[in-house]
């Protein structure tokens, strides 16, 4: 349940967020999660109620999660594609040679709060 | 709802942890101790390896072992008797160790004097190898039986590694795996990798591995 861990560090890190802004009630949390960052949205989903026990300022938080595409440009004829559409083969040249674009990213978009 | 605003905060959820990796990093360098991330998949030979590995140097250096697993001592028991200083930490559930976590084992070890520090870490090929522990180097271990495609299936742990210990070679007649196959995959995902093929069972390789420890250990001393 690797997703349970990287929870965990979300709440730190809003917590020392919400430590250095002064708020004190955390409405959404956005999270950008790259579909090749080995993070599985509906996991983190369905464990954020048990990561958030105990942690009364975000009893009440909304998790947002903007998937970010994973593209890469291919190495051998330069053909942009979806990784995850072609099962990171090339659909021009079939070559699995390339570089990620995007698509690896986890991160914090954004919080609203007061 | 009129008071709360949007915070755009566009964090790395794993800039925090890389921090505090860094921090102990530093003030292991300051101690001297070289502490070491050895990470692997279930059953690939850690904890054999880790004892013969300690058998090879124990007598010029101080070694300090601390296994982390979900549950259990076992390991530790193993380890123990070998004479190095050992701890078992126990993550409860959590499938990787991060900086923290690395911390308190760190401080439950107590590093004065130790010259070579070894993490074992939870047997994964995934979670831990996002989650820097603040260690001076990172090393995994494949065992044979496992197969040479492996580097394919988990591209992050063999990207993130400084050494890659290939165990098992005793059975390699048994066994499809393809070395230079192997060898050619996880160079193509980080050409500066170490490979040391091994069989903690016979000791073969043992030694060039037990090498490599050496001079990373004087190195980091200086």
């Amino acid at each position: 349940m690797h997703e349970l861990g990287i929870i965990f560090e979300v709440i730190n890190t809003v917590e020392d967020i919400a430590k250095e802004q002064g708020l004190t009630e955390i409405a959404s949390i956005t999270l950008g999660v790259g579909e090749v960052s080995l993070v599985i949205p509906q996991y983190l989903r369905e464990c954020w109620p048990a990561a958030v026990y105990k942690h009364p300022m975000f009893e009440k938080t909304e998790l947002n999660i903007h998937v970010i595409p994973g593209e890469a440009k291919c190495s051998k004829c330069g053909t942009y594609f979806n990784i995850i559409q072609t099962e990171g083969y090339c659909p021009k040249c079939k070559s699995f040679d390339k570089e990620i674009i995007s698509g690896k990213e986890f991160l914090i978009e954004e919080i609203l709060a007061c | 709802m009129n008071n709360f605003k949007v915070i755009e905060v566009k964090q790395s959820i794993f800039e925090n942890n890389d921090k505090r990796a860094d921090l102990l990093r530093k003030e292991m360098k300051e101690k001297k101790t070289f502490l070491l991330n050895l990470m692997s998949s279930p059953g690939s030979g850690k904890t054999t390896t880790l004892t013969k590995t300690i058998a090879a140097l124990k007598d010029e250096m101080s070694i300090g072992v601390m296994e982390a697993d979900i549950d259990s001592d076992v390991d530790a028991a193993t380890i123990e008797q070998t004479g190095a200083k050992v701890i078992q930490l126990h993550t409860g559930g959590m499938c990787h160790l991060d900086a923290d976590m690395t911390r308190q084992g760190v401080n439950e070890l107590g590093v004065e004097g130790i010259d070579f520090a070894i993490l074992e870490n939870i047997g994964n090929l995934v979670c831990p190898a996002e989650f820097d522990t603040g260690a001076a180097k990172n090393a995994m271990i494949l065992s044979i039986p496992e197969g040479d495609d492996k580097p394919l299936k988990y591209p992050l742990m063999f990207s993130i590694c400084d050494v890659l210990i290939i165990n098992k070679i005793d059975v390699l007649p048994y066994f499809d795996f393809d070395m230079d196959k192997c060898v050619e995959r996880a160079k193509k995902l980080n050409p500066n990798i170490k490979i040391f093929p091994i069989s903690a069972k016979t000791g073969e390789g043992v030694e060039a591995w037990a090498n490599w420890i050496r001079e990373q250990v004087n190195e980091w001393k200086k």
